[in-house]
Formats: C-alpha cells, structure tokens, sequence
C-alpha cells in the first residue's frame, strides 16, 4: 500500500542478468550507428538502409552455414563481403542522387530485402526466419560454432566467477568491436582519406574542382557503413539465436537515428554513448510499475523516442557530444 | 505492355486486376496529392504523412463504432481533424523550425520524431488488436464479369470523385493556383506579394483533409492497426516520387498508377510479392528518372 | 575558325562549345584561346554565358558539342574531377570555403598526389602517408602567409569575413598547383583594397610561377588594368578577342553592352 502511484522494484535494478541484455543490445546498436555515423555524420551521405544491410548480413551467413554447408568462421567474412558488395551495387547508381531521394531509396532499399527475406519462403524461412531447434539434437545450428566458443570462454571464467553470465563472451565480442570501430574511426578520420570524406560532406562541387572523385569516396564510405551493418547484423542473430525479417523492420534504423543525434553528430564515442543512454532509457522504464498494461508501456517506450527525436533535433541537433561548427545539417 | 499482360491472363483477370488497383491506387493518390503540396512547397520530407492517414482511420473508428454514427459522419470528423492537426503540428513545429533556418535532416528526423509519438498515441488508445469499421464486408456487386464488393465499391467512388474535386481545384481555383506557385518557388511567390503563410496554412489544411479520406478508405478496406501508417507511408512517396514532387497533377496520377501496377503483378509474380514489387519498381524509377514521370529535375 | 588571337602555343583551346537548357541555347557555339602564361578576362552583359561556359568547360556541366584541349588533351566529357586533376581548377561565384573545416584543412585538402587519400594506402603505407601529410601541412602554412591568413590556419573557415574567403579560396586553389586557373567573378563582394591584393597576388603568380588565369569580371578597371587579353560573350557567343583597349573600341562589344541589359 505504497503512498507512491509508482514503485521502483530495486531488486530488479541490480538483476545484472537483465542488464547484460541491455548492453547487448545497446552494443548491436552502437555498431551499426558507427557506420550511420560515418556516413551521415562525417560523409554527408543521409543513408536510411541500416537495417538493409544488418539483414543481408545476418541472412548470408546463416543461409551460406545452413545451406550451403560453410563453417561459421568462413561464412563470417563471406557474408561481411556479399553486404559489402550490396552497398556498393545499391551505392553506384543512387549516389548521385541528391540528398532526400538517396534517404528513400536506401529505405525503400532495405525494406525490399526485409520483404523479399519474408516471401523467399525456400532460401528464408520466410515469416518463420531461420532460426534453431534446441530439442532436435541432430538439427545443426547456425551459431553451433559460436556456441561452442562462447562456452569454452564461459568455462575459463567460471575460474575466477563462480557463475559467469551466460551473455558474456557475446557482451565481449560486441563492445570489443565497438571499441575498435570507434578507434578505427576516429584514427581514419584524421588522414587525408577522412579529410576529403569531411569536405564531401560539406561541399561536394568544390571537392570535385579540387580534383577528388567523389563518388569513389562516398562508396567507401557507404561499403564501411555496411561492413558495421554486417556485423551488428551477426551479433543480432547471434543474441536472438533467430533471424526473422521482423527484427529488420525501418525502426531499427530509426532508432539508429536516434542513437546517433542523441550521442551527437561528428562524434564517434558519442554513439557508444548515446546507444547504452537510449537502451537505458528504453529498457529501463520496465523497472517503473506503471498502473498502466503492457501494450500501453511499450507505446509509451515508442513516444519517447519520437519525443527525443523531436526535442533534439529542435534545441540540440549536435546532440551531446557532437560539435556545432561541425554540423552541416543545414544545405 | 498491357497487350502482353491481356495475352498471358486473359482480359478478364487483367480487369480485375485494375479495378482492384484503382481502389488501392485511389487511397495511394489521396495521400500522395497532400504529401506532394508540403513537400514541394516547404522542403518538408514529412514521415508523418503515413501516420496522419492512420489518425484519421482511428478518428472514423471514434465515430462510426464507439459513437456508433453512420460511416459519413466519420468521414467528415476524420478529414476535419486530421486537417485541424496538420495545421497544429505547422504552427507548433514546423513554422519555427523554418524560422530557425532548419536543414534538411533535421526537419527529416523530427518528421519521424512525430510519426512516433502520433503512432503511439494511437497505440495507447486504442492499443495493438486490429479493429474494423462498421462497414459490410460481403456484399459485392458484379458488373461486366467483373466482381467488387460493396465497400470497395464506394472507396473507389468516393475516391476517384474526391480526386476529381481536388484535380479541379488545384487547377482552377486560386488557392490552387497559389499552392502551385509557392511549390515551384517559394521567393518568387513572396516576392509576387502572395501572403505565403496564409496558403502554407491552406496547404496543410488540405494535405490533412486528404490524409483523413484516405485513412478512412484504408480502414474500411483492410482494418485498423496502428502500424497502417507506416505500410501506407513508402508507397505514398513512391507515388509522390514518381509524380514529381511538388506536383500534386503528378501525384494523383503516379498514385493510380502505382496501385494499378501493384496488383497486376499479381497476374505475373504471387500476390504475397507484389508489395515488394512496388518499392522494386520505386528504386528503379527514382535511379532511372529522378524527377519523376512528370517532374522538372530541381534542387531541393 | 580564323581569329585574331594566334592560337598555336594555347594553353587552352576551346572550339564549338554548345550547352543548351531546355530549348535555350546558353552557350552557342564559343571559341577561343587561351596561351600560357597569361592573364585572360571574360567579359560580357548578364546572361551572356560566362559561368555555363565555365562549368561547360570543366566538366561541372555536360556540354552538348564541342572541344576543349588542355595542353593540347582533350578534356570536354570528363567528369569534373578528372578535369581538375589534368590542371585546370576553378573556382566558384558563392565562395566554397568549406565552412565547418579549419582553414588549414582547406588548404590541405587542395594539395595534389596525397597518398593518404587512398584507402589502401593508409592500411599499407602508413610512413609514407605520414611524411607527405607533413610537406603538405608545411605548404599550406606557407601558402597562407603569403596571404596573410597564416594567424588563421586553425580557426574553422566559417568564422572568415568574406573577403577572408576569397582569398582562402584562391589560397586553395593554387595548392592544387593548376596550369589554368579560372575564377569566376574573384573581385565580387570584397573591397577594393583585398581586390587589388588579390589582383597583385595573381600577377606575381604569373611572374614567379607562369601561371594562367581566365577570369569572369564585371569591373572594367580591373580588366583594362590587369589583363593581357579580354574574351567578350554574348548571347552564348564569343563576339570579341583580344587586347583591351581593341576590344573596347569593337563596336560589336559597345553593341551588346548598350543593347542588351548590362
């Protein structure tokens, strides 16, 4: 009979269980907004097919481990190589669009890998998605591979853990990616390579009389963008053991967007940032027992995106960390 | 091309066909006409647009089955407050946002800040289960071979007639004239002396009139979810693409168009395709022919 | 096509250049040369021409027919950057000072045969990519305070005044160390002490350096006093070549002065 229309459940709070999905996802979304950083926030390149290219990712590999009988570790590189080669092929002739029909048709883009993932019912599983059996002991998974690493490393921590969260090795393998990506980023960012993606963003004509091919750039910079879409796409999979059209959906890269202005625009730590503020922000809001259902929560949850979208992009477009003078929003 | 079609499947099949593509195409061009006038006018890439559709589907479900009013005075209700939305959101939001001198991705991304917040509104009120208006859903009228049920029927009555108002509106009436003045260059219109705000403000009444209408007509066709908004929505730019932008003559007719494509790839791919058939055949006009069927290629 | 100007050492070499908009005609048909060496200006009413033909002539617009040699290579129906790269750099009417970059990464962007531009090369040759990135930052500095902007170098080049940015801009573009060097109306909007900073600035380069300049100007002072030839459009044409004074007195030019709107 607590006086407060809310309860905080502290117990809950330390659930570290609970919190290792958080960053898990939070870290799926750190990655992919890297390269959504790259693009939009140092490239100019308004890219909305994020979530296209965590798809091609995600599918090529478990197709090429489940159909096509390749080991997990090759089929890594293999299906970071069949995202990156869809980047440039979508790259190539839309590139030269301008800015707002480049934004649809990288949606528009993605949403017909997500579709046509839904009704190649033979390669896909269609609205069922790829997915694995536990019960069926002869059945191979996609991730059997992964598995079996994961538990070796769970069986060395458990030296020093007594009982290690199950979540681990992947928590490791995903901010341990962020971690490079972010370094590796940054550091390019500061070569001549990064300093004409800069003035592309800028000012692409005067780029060009400056003698930079631009379009080159921008593919490269498109083709990174869906090597780090790759991989979140992988980790995705990894994580829900699943891989369904559904978890590809235009949101994904809306939120992407959201990670992106809410860590800032032009700042790579800012997206690390801004992908546990806005994870912690959505999941955490489980915590508050609002009198209030389940359906209702998560339209809540949905609301307060927009809201930050909305009051970001009106008071603070440079998001947290990222620099004013170096915002080219306007054009 | 349609020689083709009527050789492989027979006239018959491809009738139907149309005809169920015009009912789609009606819905697809309602949208696309309100969308294409913001967009060419104010630069606005609006991601609500979908979800304006969806409030004014809900708005009729207001009326028509918790009120339990006639479907008509839903229609009315829905086109009166989507309208009366439209023009909240310009004077809140984007009018200001003009004045700060907002670029391009910012007003993008506060465009799918309120498609959010507009779509859990709904989903808060009227949570996730999928509702229906109070329309009959069996019986159909057969004309010509051809079957249809009765509600599609006056969808696409309704539609087409609401079209043709609009078609001659925008052509003839001044405010049409304006409309299309200030689309094709919003300087010149101000420096013509033409009170721009006050026809920004039209333009948005209108735009959230039309959305209503065909949120309705969704409604009644299919059924109400709150994810509506946003299946209408990329189909909706399509249509705005393919017809120019800024050109609403352009989007009606891109919208048609579009619907009537859609479902005669029904007759060569399997039915469960042939959305993905029609964002297919958005990437390659926009790839091909930018500035639409009927547009002038223009920088934004 | 028989014209005064000997066009047997040209730089430049433009034949039939056609660029046409619609059913307009923007440029029709312009012809002229350009040696090497030289300081060369445009001229011509509003309308006449002048930025298309630039943008004709380096690749920022298709043009429909014609011929442009560069030292003598074919260049019409490259792509901008090709252009530029064989040597011929332009600049713009609306300065492109890349706003929300420093200046000295303005500078250095311009620099030509940077290694560190290619991706490959930052993965393969990391030392060498280095070592050119520190020449090209010492000739940038250089380069700036030549022009009086070196106190500049790290402030973000939006913060500039605009005459600042002209001179920035043409700072940048001789980084690019060109052969031809086209600006599109240098003196607008800067005051007339920074213009004739500029216009010194351009003969010394020409002095020291045999650089080339095709310039756009509306300032008939400036183009008596600083130019060695004067290239006169019109409707899309080329109706008068060659020294000032001449090209004053062609009643042709005070034809199209007075009759069209100047």
């Amino acid at each position: 009979m607590s006086p407060l229309p809310l309860a905080f459940t502290l117990e809950a709070f330390t659930n570290f269980g609970f919190w290792s999905g958080v960053l898990v996802v939070a870290g799926i979304y750190a990655v992919v907004s890297l390269g959504l950083q790259l693009n939009v926030g140092y490239t100019g390149i308004v890219n909305f097919g994020q979530a296209g290219f965590m798809a091609v990712g995600g599918y090529s590999m478990a197709i090429l481990v489940l159909e096509a009988g390749l080991s997990f570790w090759l089929a890594l590189p293999a299906a970071v190589s069949i995202t990156m080669a869809f980047g440039v092929l979508i790259g190539l002739p839309s590139l030269r669009l301008r800015a707002d029909y480049f934004a649809i048709v990288t949606l528009a883009t993605a949403e017909v890998v997500r579709l046509a993932a839904q009704n190649a019912r033979g390669l896909t599983g269609g609205n069922k998605g790829l997915y694995c059996e536990f019960e069926a002991a002869s059945q191979t998974c996609f991730d059997d591979s992964w598995r079996s690493l994961s538990d070796s490393i769970l069986g060395f921590v458990e030296n020093f853990w007594a009982d290690p969260e199950p979540l681990l090795p992947l928590l490791i393998a995903i901010w341990t990616t962020v971690l490079v990506a972010i370094l590796g980023l940054g550091y390019v960012q500061g070569t001549p390579w990064g300093r004409v993606l800069r003035a592309i963003r800028e000012d692409e004509d005067a780029a060009r009389a400056l003698g930079k091919n631009t379009l080159l750039y921008k593919l490269q910079s498109l083709a990174i963008s869906a090597l780090l879409g790759a991989l979140a796409g992988f980790f995705l999979a990894l994580f829900l053991a699943t891989i369904h059209p559904d978890d590809y959906e235009p949101i994904v890269t809306f939120f992407a967007f959201g990670v992106l202005i809410l860590g800032g625009l032009a700042s790579y730590r800012g997206v690390a940032i801004g992908a546990i503020l806005l994870w912690t922000l959505l999941e955490g809001t489980r915590f508050v027992e609002l009198p209030i259902s389940e359906e209702k929560t998560a339209a809540l949850r949905f609301a307060i995106v927009g809201v930050v979208l909305i009051v970001l992009m009106a008071f603070r477009p440079q998001g947290m960390f990222g620099k004013r003078q170096e915002m080219v929003l306007g054009d | 091309m349609v020689l083709a079609l009527v050789a492989a499947r027979g006239l018959h099949d491809v009738a139907q066909a149309t005809l169920n593509g015009l009912t789609l195409g009606t819905i697809y061009a309602l949208g696309a006409v309100g969308l294409t006038l913001v967009y060419g006018i104010l630069r606005l890439v609006n991601f609500a647009h979908g979800d304006f559709l969806a409030f004014g589907a809900y708005m009729a479900y207001l009326v028509n089955v918790t009120w339990g009013l006639p479907l008509v005075a839903g229609i009315f209700f829905a086109m009166a407050t989507t309208a009366l939305l439209g023009l909240l959101f310009e004077r809140v939001m984007w009018r200001p946002m003009r004045a700060k001198g907002a670029g391009f991705l910012q007003l993008i991304l506060m465009s799918i800040g309120l498609a959010f917040v507009i779509r859990s509104a709904i989903q808060w009120f009227w949570g996730t289960e999928i509702r229906v208006l109070d329309v009959d859903v069996t019986d159909s009228v057969t004309f010509l071979g051809l079957r249809i049920g009765q509600t599609e029927l006056t969808v696409v009555v309704l539609g087409i007639a609401v079209l043709v108002a609009v078609a001659l509106v925008v052509r003839f009436s001044l405010l049409g004239k304006r409309m299309r003045a200030l689309s094709d260059s919003l300087e010149l219109a101000e420096t013509a002396g033409v009170d721009t705000r006050r026809v920004i403000l039209y333009t948005w009444l209108f735009a959230g009139a039309l959305a209503g209408l065909a949120g309705v007509l969704s409604g009644a066709l299919t059924n109400l979810r709150p994810e509506l908004g946003f299946e209408l929505l990329l189909p909706i730019f399509a249509a705005v693409i393919l017809g120019g932008i800024g050109n609403p003559f352009g989007a009606l007719t891109a919208g048609l168009v579009l619907g009537i494509v859609i479902e005669w790839s029904t007759l060569v791919v399997e039915p469960r395709w042939k959305v993905t058939f029609g964002f297919v055949a958005l990437v390659i006009a926009l790839v091909i022919r930018p500035e639409g069927i009927f547009g002038r290629a223009r920088a934004i | 096509m028989a014209t005064e100007a000997d066009r047997g050492g040209a730089l430049l070499d433009v034949e039939g250049v056609v660029k046409r908009f619609g059913g307009i005609r923007a440029v029709d048909g312009a012809s002229f040369g350009v040696a090497a060496g030289s300081i060369v200006a445009l001229i011509g009413p509003n309308g006449a021409g002048k930025t298309t033909l630039f943008n004709a002539i380096t690749g920022f617009q298709r043009a429909d027919r014609g011929s442009v040699r560069l030292a003598g290579e074919e260049v019409l129906g490259l792509p901008a950057y090709a252009v530029a790269r064989r040597g011929m750099v332009r600049t713009f009417q609306i300065t492109r000072a890349l706003a929300a970059m420093p200046v000295v990464d303005n500078m250095m962007l311009a620099a030509p045969a940077q290694p560190g531009e290619r991706f490959r090369n930052l993965l393969l040759h990391p030392r060498a990519v280095r070592g050119r990135e520190r020449e090209v930052r010492e000739e940038a500095i250089e380069l700036l305070e030549v022009f009086g902007l070196r106190d500049l170098a790290g402030d973000y080049a939006g913060t500039l005044s605009g005459g600042q940015r002209k001179l920035l801009e043409l700072a940048r573009a001789l980084m690019a160390q060109p052969k031809l060097l086209l600006l599109d109306e240098p003196m607008a909007g800067i005051n007339p002490t920074l213009g004739r900073r500029l216009l010194d600035h351009m003969q010394r380069l020409r002095r020291e350096r045999g650089m080339t300049f095709l310039f756009v100007e509306h300032d008939m002072d400036v183009v008596m006093g600083h130019s060695d030839r004067v290239i006169v459009m019109a409707a899309g044409r080329v109706i008068a070549e060659g020294e000032p004074r001449q090209v004053r007195e062609d009643p042709a030019v005070v034809d199209a002065y007075l009759g069209g709107a100047a």
